[in-house]
This record gives C-alpha cells, sequence and structure tokens, in this order.
C-alpha cells in the first residue's frame, strides 16, 4: 500500500525547486495584491480571503506536482566506476557538463 | 530534503503570512476613522414607581419606565472592518450618593448587511431602569445616549458614543406619567 505512494515520482532538481519556489511566491503575492484592491474597492474583506485562497489552490496545483519544467536541469551523474582495485578514483569522461556547486 | 510535502508546508506557510499581512493592511486602512453618526432620540413618555427591590436592601427603590423612539443612519460606520455593531442606550444621571450612574436600557445588534437604517418609534426599554436608591424622582438632570461598539475583523473594538443625545427631567410624583 505504501509503495504505490512511495511509487510516485516527486523529485525536482535543484533548478527546478528555485523555479517552484519564485513561482508560488509570484502567484500569491499578485493575488494577495489583487484581492487587497479588490476588497477595498467593494468593502468586503471576504472576496480579499477568496482571492488569495485562489492563488493558492492556483500556485498549489502549479508548483506541488513535479511538472517536466522542474526537471530540465538534472544533475549530470558519474558514470558508474567499474569496481577496479588498482584505480581509487576514476576520472569521468566528460568535466565540461558537471554542474557547478553554489 | 525537497518532497511534496516541504513545498505544500512552505507553500502553506507563505500564504498564511501573507494572509496576516493583509488583515493587518485591513486593520490599518480603517484604524483612524471617526465612526461617530449623528443619533436622533426622543423620549416621549416617562412613567415612574417605587417598587420594592428584591436584590438590594429590603428597601423601595424608583423604578423608571420610558418610551422613546430613535432615528439614526449607521449606513457610513460599516465598511470592510466591521462585521457587526452592538447598540445600546443608556441613560446617565447624578445621585447624592453617586457622581456618575450609568444603565443600560436597550440593545440590538446590527449586522453586516442588515438595514443601517434605524427607526423606531415607541420603544419599551428592553432592560429595567432601577435606581439603587430614590435618585429618579425629580431628577432634573437624566441624559439618554445612544452608543455602540464596532466589531472588526481585525484590530481594536472601538467604543463610540453617537453624537445627539437627550436630556431630561423626571416626574415629581410616583406613578404618574409624563409626556414629552
Amino acid at each position: 500500500m505504501l509503495s504505490v505512494f512511495k511509487n510516485i515520482p516527486t523529485h525536482m532538481d535543484y533548478k527546478g525547486q528555485k523555479l517552484a519556489e519564485q513561482i508560488f511566491q509570484g502567484i500569491i503575492l499578485i493575488s494577495a495584491v489583487i484581492g487587497f484592491v479588490y476588497g477595498l474597492i467593494i468593502q468586503q474583506f471576504g472576496w480579499t480571503v477568496y482571492i488569495v485562497l485562489a492563488g493558492f489552490a492556483v500556485s498549489c496545483l502549479l508548483t506541488l506536482p513535479p511538472w517536466p519544467m522542474y526537471r530540465r536541469n538534472p544533475l549530470p551523474w558519474q558514470p558508474v566506476a567499474p569496481e577496479a582495485s588498482g584505480e581509487p578514483t576514476p576520472k569521468p569522461q566528460d568535466n565540461t557538463k558537471r554542474k557547478k556547486h553554489k | 530534503m525537497n518532497t511534496v510535502l516541504s513545498r505544500a508546508n512552505s507553500l502553506f506557510a507563505f500564504s498564511l503570512s501573507v494572509m496576516a499581512a493583509l488583515t493587518f493592511g485591513c486593520f490599518v486602512t480603517t484604524a483612524f476613522k471617526d465612526r461617530r453618526v449623528p443619533v436622533d432620540i426622543h423620549v416621549s413618555k416617562v412613567m415612574l414607581k417605587n417598587v420594592d427591590d428584591f436584590t438590594g436592601p429590603r428597601e423601595r427603590s424608583d423604578l423608571g419606565f420610558i418610551t422613546f423612539d430613535i432615528l439614526a443612519d449607521l449606513e457610513p460606520i460599516f465598511d470592510w472592518n466591521v462585521k457587526q455593531l452592538f447598540l445600546y442606550l443608556s441613560a446617565e444621571y447624578a445621585t447624592k450618593s453617586n457622581s456618575l450612574n450609568q444603565v443600560v436600557l436597550w440593545d440590538r445588534i446590527i449586522l453586516r448587511g442588515d438595514n443601517t437604517k434605524l427607526n423606531l418609534r415607541d420603544m419599551k426599554s428592553k432592560y429595567f431602569f432601577f435606581d439603587d436608591g430614590n435618585g429618579l424622582r425629580a431628577n432634573k438632570n437624566i441624559t439618554m445616549t445612544l452608543s455602540w461598539n464596532v466589531v472588526p475583523n481585525a484590530g481594536i473594538l472601538p467604543l463610540v458614543a453617537g453624537s445627539g443625545h437627550v436630556s431630561l427631567p423626571f416626574p415629581e410624583q410616583y406613578e404618574t406619567t409624563k409626556s414629552y
């Protein structure tokens, strides 16, 4: 039963995580500004809350599932080193694509 | 570790913080508003009795019955930070034993969306107008004021006295009705 949930892919790469965070913050802040102005105009604070909740729902939909746009920069893993006793640190084949550490 | 749950958690926390900031903004936009409106109170009839006050010492106390009209438009009070108004009519007067007596005679809750035009005719008081002695008879100056609590969505709970009150003298004898 639990293995069913564990098999659902949830992974985002690092750039995707940053993008997801920027997207949900942007959506919620924009919906907050819109909701505040609209609520101030019609003098109903309830509508402000509803609009922020709508922004919350939209950003849940956009940033919780690992959509393909969050998986465009996968980490270039080194190839599996052959089990050789003589060489402790085998060099990777191509260094050009290695991701820079932050 | 970035998982669905950790993303959901940060999303929820951020939304909650933004909502709190908006609520504070709602409070700020209405914090300095003047919530007084003109109120027209008219007392048409006053009756005075001297009855046993069973709650206090076994003496007879003054009990007043008043009939009043209230005319007010409360529309300017309501804005997006007001949930309801608690109106109450109070009588203020001075006696020999107390320099200030305040008795609440009547109240009403006006919810947001209710009719804000108050046009009440020949209302009886809801609560007993008991003095704690014999201070009502021949009292020259009894002042009726309509005040209200503004119940907000967020922020302070202001207590506002309506501008416009009526002062009247009470009858000289018991069991008599005085019309104004």
